[in-house]
């Protein structure tokens, strides 16, 4: 099956800057994936590249089989949702209105009653002024396109600056509701990463131009377990495992083991009186891109260890 | 690139009118009027009164044409229409609303001939060398103009969409140095009376020619700009 997405030594330079550096993944059709990566770790220049808005230095790049920035019926088989979008602006009125009506010309399954319902739900103010709406309504103003575009690529890129909790967790709940009944390709970055865990099947970790992770969320979850108690137990359970992070308060120890644990793992923790926890999505990301900050040696990412 | 799309473009223009449509009449009503005024109030009675101010209707649509690009462009790409597609269905656009504009500037010739210039000798859509002639080489030098101020802002706002303003001072500067040059070419061949005759005899068929040859030009150097901008 051709990749939705498929991304081979992807580079980007900026006057000497390293934005993307050999970056490569193939998307198959029918997935959600999570783009992570803290800020200024090259998740917009990436997407901006996918979509057919910046070029790449180096490498090259198909979605759906195609060169994204000429075909015009590729083209419409994508839509990408940015932060920071800018609304045409002649010195009218541009409303959110005009908004819906130009995408619905663009996109040939656009489907308008669930653009109009999405609307009705976030509360989006349809004749207002694209640029009199406040951040978080202009967020809602372009998941509303994003999702009612059911474009075979949809690209997000932090969709939901400004939005309230509330409204975030209805994006979730309508993309989750409208990907299960029209399957399609969608690739989210997003700092939220607990928040948006449930919504994804895979990750891919961005850090400083360079996928650090790439993995099945799944994997990902149980990839790394926090073990705490006395320290003794601690250093004994801990003995010959890869160990993340320590920290110790008194005599109280808190260490951070990958890899998966077995049944014979938790008896012994039993055994010494100390505690589990799995990591969050959320941790082992920050673990991971926090242990390629400091690349000490001995520090390995999860895809190593568990592989 | 299909005519579906350079048609949907072109919709996506018009969505809001207020560029395109109402600003550049607005703005000669507006101009026309202030010039209407003046003339009957201060100028004697049958001493013609040419003033060059329809010029605004083309200043504003260099101004719209630098708009498309650094305002609606970045919307446009996010919606899935190719560099190419915009450009051309955006030119397409300018094109026909020139067109119409042309036809329209050249019936208020008509109307400012039949009426003795309003009633006070106003030569406001009647212009000295560039506009003189019949309708309907008005409605075609009008047509032209309009197109190539147009394309001519497309292209500054390409070059400040690739470059910033950088880019723009550097594309200002080559218009520049491009003149000058040009400017002692001549003196040094000594061509300036053979280039004074050329323009004294051109008739307003061969400035039209001109004007499109360099709309062309501007056309096409608006296109290689377009074709690796970013958003």
């Amino acid at each position: 099956m051709t990749p939705a997405i498929s991304v081979a030594g992807l580079t980007r330079r900026y006057r000497g800057q390293l934005a993307l550096d050999q970056v490569s993944f193939d998307i198959e059709p029918g997935s959600i994936t999570g783009l992570l990566g803290r800020n200024g770790a090259g998740k917009t220049t990436l997407l901006r590249i996918i979509a057919g808005q910046e070029f790449p230095s180096a490498g090259s790049l198909t979605v759906l089989g195609a060169a994204p920035t000429t075909d015009d019926h590729l083209l419409s088989r994508m839509v990408f949702i940015r932060e920071d979008q800018l609304y045409p602006q002649y010195g009218g009125r541009f409303t959110a209105r005009h908004t819906l009506r130009a995408a619905s010309w663009f996109y040939p399954n656009w489907d308008a009653d669930l653009a109009f319902a999405l609307a009705a739900d976030f509360g989006l103010p349809l004749n207002r002024r694209v640029m009199r709406l406040s951040r978080g309504m202009r967020s809602a103003l372009g998941i509303v396109v994003g999702l009612a575009a059911r474009a075979d690529v949809t690209l997000f890129d932090e969709p939901y600056a400004g939005l309230d909790p509330v409204a975030r967790q209805m994006f979730y709940d309508r993309l989750l509701a409208d990907y299960a009944e029209h399957p399609r390709t969608v690739l989210l970055s997003t700092h939220l990463i607990d928040e948006a865990a449930g919504l994804l099947e895979r990750v891919l970790v961005i850090d400083r131009g360079t996928i650090i992770l790439d993995a099945a969320a799944d994997d990902v979850r149980g990839a790394a377990t926090s073990v705490s108690g006395t320290v003794i137990a601690v250093q004994e359970f801990t003995a010959g495992r890869t160990v993340w992070d320590r920290r110790r308060v008194g005599s109280q120890e808190s260490a951070v083991v990958a890899g998966a644990l077995d049944d014979t793992d938790r008896a012994r923790a039993t055994a010494l009186h100390l505690h589990l926890e799995p990591l969050s999505l959320q941790q082992v990301v920050v673990h991971t891109a926090s242990a390629t900050a400091v690349s000490q040696p001995g520090m390995h990412t999860p895809e190593r260890t568990s592989a | 690139m299909n005519w579906s799309t350079l048609v949907k473009v072109a919709r996506f223009q018009l969505v809001d009118r207020t560029g395109y449509i109402i600003l550049p009449w607005a703005i000669l009503a507006f101009d026309f009027l202030v010039n209407l005024a003046l003339i009957a109030s201060w100028r004697a009675p049958h001493a013609p009164a040419q003033t060059g101010a329809c010029a605004a209707i083309y200043l504003f649509f260099m101004v719209v044409g630098a708009l498309s690009i650094f305002q609606a462009l970045p919307f446009a790409l996010s919606l899935g229409v190719s560099r190419r597609s915009y450009y051309a269905g955006t030119a397409l656009l300018a094109i026909g609303l020139a067109v119409v504009y042309g036809l329209a500037l050249a019936v208020l010739q008509v109307i400012e001939r039949a009426t003795g210039g309003w009633g006070v000798s106003l030569r406001f859509f009647r212009v000295y060398y560039i506009l003189p002639g019949p309708w309907y080489l008005t409605w075609l030098t009008s047509f032209v103009g309009l197109t190539l101020m147009f394309v001519y802002g497309m292209w500054v706002g390409l070059v400040y969409r690739r470059w910033n303003l950088p880019g723009l001072v550097v594309f200002f500067a080559a218009q520049a140095t491009l003149a000058v040059a040009g400017v002692i070419a001549a003196a040094r061949a000594s061509a300036w009376p053979a280039i004074g005759h050329f323009f004294t005899t051109l008739s307003a068929a061969g400035l039209t020619g001109l004007l499109a040859a360099l709309a062309a030009v501007l056309l096409a150097g608006g296109y290689a700009t377009m074709r690796h901008v970013t958003v």
